[in-house]
């Protein structure tokens, strides 16, 4: 079994853990995908109102802010740091971590932004292709870009992974609140936080 | 009960129109179930 120590939150401070540009990034996605997952879902659960324009509007947003994301983790930021590796796997199945090198994020933390951004990214796409299906004040709609039995697939897709990013949401707010981890959540709000999340081995 | 929905276009023929919202429980419960998990394992760990 590993040392538990291995595993335990670092009390290293730095003066950024997460960037304020970051932290922006992070609480705008975040209120985005609250109102898209309560304009999506709250009509189907029988709470009536016009949900449409909610959705498209914060769904081009959504867009627009990951594709800020997505440059400045590739071009800007060392996006291996997030990048799921051997000794991740052997954390999260309680083996001792082979590596000694310390890690900004443990494996939680990884395999999490790992299938939140593949089922954000899925959601991405199929409401992109979603949006050529409304008249907008931007755009006129042409359904006609797919065949019913492709719109349908679309239709699956960005609903499955709605249900997936319920899921993660609830798992993030929970693990966000739990009290192990509430230098994480100041890191997200202020200019501090732990430097590592799994520390160096035998420190 | 069907994993997913299905429609009738204007020839009458089945067409695939998403999932099946009655699932929308299944990520809930699930998400519920690993949060109920966690607690009773923090409990365990700490009372060792």
């Amino acid at each position: 079994m590993a040392n538990k120590d291995e595993h335990e939150l670092s009390s290293d401070t730095e003066s950024v853990r997460h960037k304020f540009i970051d932290r922006i990034f992070h609480w705008t996605a975040g209120v985005l995908i609250i109102i898209l997952l309560l304009s999506a879902f709250l009509p189907i659960l029988g709470i009536k109102f016009d949900w449409l324009p909610w959705h498209w509007v914060s769904g081009v947003l959504l867009l627009f802010v990951l594709t800020f994301h997505i440059v400045r983790a590739l071009f800007f930021q060392n996006f291996l740091n997030m990048i799921p590796k051997t000794d991740d796997i052997r954390e999260l199945l309680f083996l001792s971590v082979k590596s000694s090198d310390p890690q900004k994020y443990n494996a939680a933390q990884k395999f999490y932004h790992l299938i939140t951004a593949a089922s954000v990214l899925v959601l991405a796409i199929t409401g992109a292709f979603m949006l050529v299906k409304i008249d907008t004040p931007l755009w006129n709609r042409n359904p006609a870009i797919l065949s019913d039995d492709q719109w349908g697939i679309i239709y699956v897709l960005h609903g499955l992974s709605s249900l997936v990013l319920i899921f993660l949401v609830i798992v993030h707010t929970y693990f966000t609140l739990i009290p192990e981890h509430r230098q994480f959540l100041i890191s997200m709000i202020k200019d501090s936080g732990p430097k590592w999340a799994r520390k160096k081995k035998n420190d | 009960m069907d994993l997913f929905r299905f429609s009738k276009d204007v020839f009458g023929q089945k067409m695939l129109v998403g999932v099946n919202w009655d699932f929308i429980w299944v990520p809930i419960f699930l998400a519920g179930l690993l949060i109920l998990a966690h607690i009773i394992l923090r409990v365990f760990v700490k009372h060792e």
